[in-house]
């Protein structure tokens, strides 16, 4: 009897461990032009993930992403995302009529939620897969960022070397918290 | 098994409640715990020289900055020689990142046909929530380029050398302004007049504050420690802006420091602002990848 009320003590962490984790998620982001080509990769995004909420959190330092040129970062941090200010993107959302994750195969989510670049905030909805693999999910997503849509000015002289639109892929493998 | 403890049940029950509505609430708290991973202070300036002194800025790894600079006659000369715009002197340097650390440069000044190589080095980077300044060291050796005076004699190549040592405290304070300390040591292996000081110091300072997230006013000052080397010579006054536009770096400025090279405008400046010697010119730097960066 003893034993079965110490397990129902520490219960409370096995059944509600359902919060799923990770600090170093990947972010990529891709402008493409006929000019040319920017893109750049940060492997620092925080995931939080809540199974019994379907909430999901994701946070990444802009000073993080690294481009091919050492120019390229400077000019993101300084003259685009103004990093100094606006240190992180972040993103909090709910899964949209989430029953939960099968023990196996990957399931298309859709997420809504708010997303804040450059300290303007859009709420929108977002596509992904999570998988369940042992004890790991696996969260893919895949979205377009307007900079307009986040007051990011573009200069005319640089236009055609900057898309309007930025694609963003996410891919992370969070662990129980 | 009839549960003697009932109580102790209802208990537990009310625990996973409360353990699991504090769960919910506590996501975000996720992100509170990050020690944040320590950062350098990027972009503390917009280039390799504030104006006249090097800055902390080095090229990126494997980047080569390619400069060409002009200073112009004496602004005082009028419109005859169109306000000093009719005589140009100019200096070209390739600055190249051997790491995000080091960079090596060598640069060629058409005043007294001075050939230059350096070595800057950031020693101490300020960083995030950390080291509230950057240290960096710059090391240069100067070559006068000029025909002997008088080629009759025995002439010595190291006659021809100068050498500046400079260690360049920075800090940014926040996204706008950013300031530097600049000592200077200048070694001359060949003064002018016998017994005037081989080694002169000097003791600078300047700063840029940005306008725009392009564009930033800047100035610079170095004082000659009191140590005479001759009367003639004068601290180094320059006032400038900087305008980047993708992958220029334009710097417009007005100094009473025509030199470009360290041994010329610390301790070799002949004009003085309250005079109205001044002369304008300006930096020109661009930037191409020419290694990897990995």
């Amino acid at each position: 009897m003893k034993h079965i009320l110490l397990l129902l003590a520490f219960l409370p962490s096995a059944i509600f461990a359902q919060q799923f984790v990770t600090r170093e998620g990947n972010v990529h982001f891709l402008s493409e032009t006929p000019m040319e080509d920017i893109e750049a990769t940060s492997s620092e995004a925080s995931v939080i993930l809540d199974l019994e909420t379907g909430r999901v959190a994701v946070q990444v330092p802009i000073l993080s992403f690294h481009f091919e040129k050492a120019l390229m970062e400077e000019h993101f941090n300084e003259n685009y995302m103004e990093s100094g200010t606006y240190p992180k993107a972040k993103f909090t959302g709910t899964l949209r009529d989430f029953g939960g994750l099968p023990e196996s195969g990957a399931v298309e989510v859709m997420v809504d939620g708010s997303f804040e670049v450059h300290g303007v905030s859009v709420d929108r909805p977002f596509n992904g897969t999570l998988e369940r693999k042992g004890d790991e999910v696996m969260l893919i997503c895949r979205f377009d960022v307007r900079t307009e849509d986040h007051e990011i000015p573009i200069p005319a002289v640089v236009r055609d070397n900057i898309a309007e639109v930025i694609a963003v892929d996410i891919k992370a493998t969070l662990v129980a918290r | 098994m009839k549960c003697r403890y009932p109580q102790v049940l209802l208990l537990c029950c009310a625990l996973h409640t409360a353990v699991a509505g504090v769960a919910q609430d506590d996501m975000m708290d996720f992100f509170d715990e990050v020690d944040e991973q320590a950062r350098p202070v990027t972009a503390v300036f917009k280039s390799q020289r504030l104006i006249n002194v090097h800055t902390c800025e080095t090229p990126g790894k494997g980047e080569m900055n390619f400069v060409i600079a002009h200073r112009f006659g004496r602004i005082s000369d009028g419109a005859y020689a169109l306000w000093g715009l009719d005589n140009a002197s100019m200096r070209m340097a390739f600055e190249y990142g051997l790491s995000d650390r080091v960079m090596l440069s060598v640069g060629r000044s058409t005043f007294e046909k001075t050939f230059e190589g350096g070595v800057k080095v950031r020693a101490l980077e300020q960083m995030e929530g950390g080291r509230p300044f950057g240290l960096t060291f710059y090391s240069v050796t100067m070559a006068n380029g000029l025909r002997w005076a008088d080629p009759e004699r025995e002439n010595y190549f190291s006659s021809r050398l100068s050498f500046a040592h400079q260690a360049i405290l920075t800090r940014k304070f926040d996204d706008k302004l950013s300031v530097l300390v600049v000592p200077s040591l200048i070694h001359r292996n060949l003064v002018d007049v016998p017994g005037r000081a081989h080694d002169v110091a000097t003791l600078g300072g300047g700063f840029r504050y940005k306008i725009s997230n392009r564009t930033t006013v800047n100035a610079e000052y170095h004082y000659l420690l009191p140590r005479p080397i001759q009367d003639e010579w004068h601290n180094s006054l320059s006032l400038g802006i900087d305008i980047e536009t993708g992958g220029h770096v334009f710097q417009l400025h007005v100094t009473n420091s025509r030199g470009m090279f360290e041994r010329s405008f610390l301790t070799e400046t002949p004009d003085r602002w309250q005079d109205g010697e001044l002369y304008f010119g300006f930096n020109l730097n661009r930037v191409f990848q020419v290694g990897d960066r990995r």
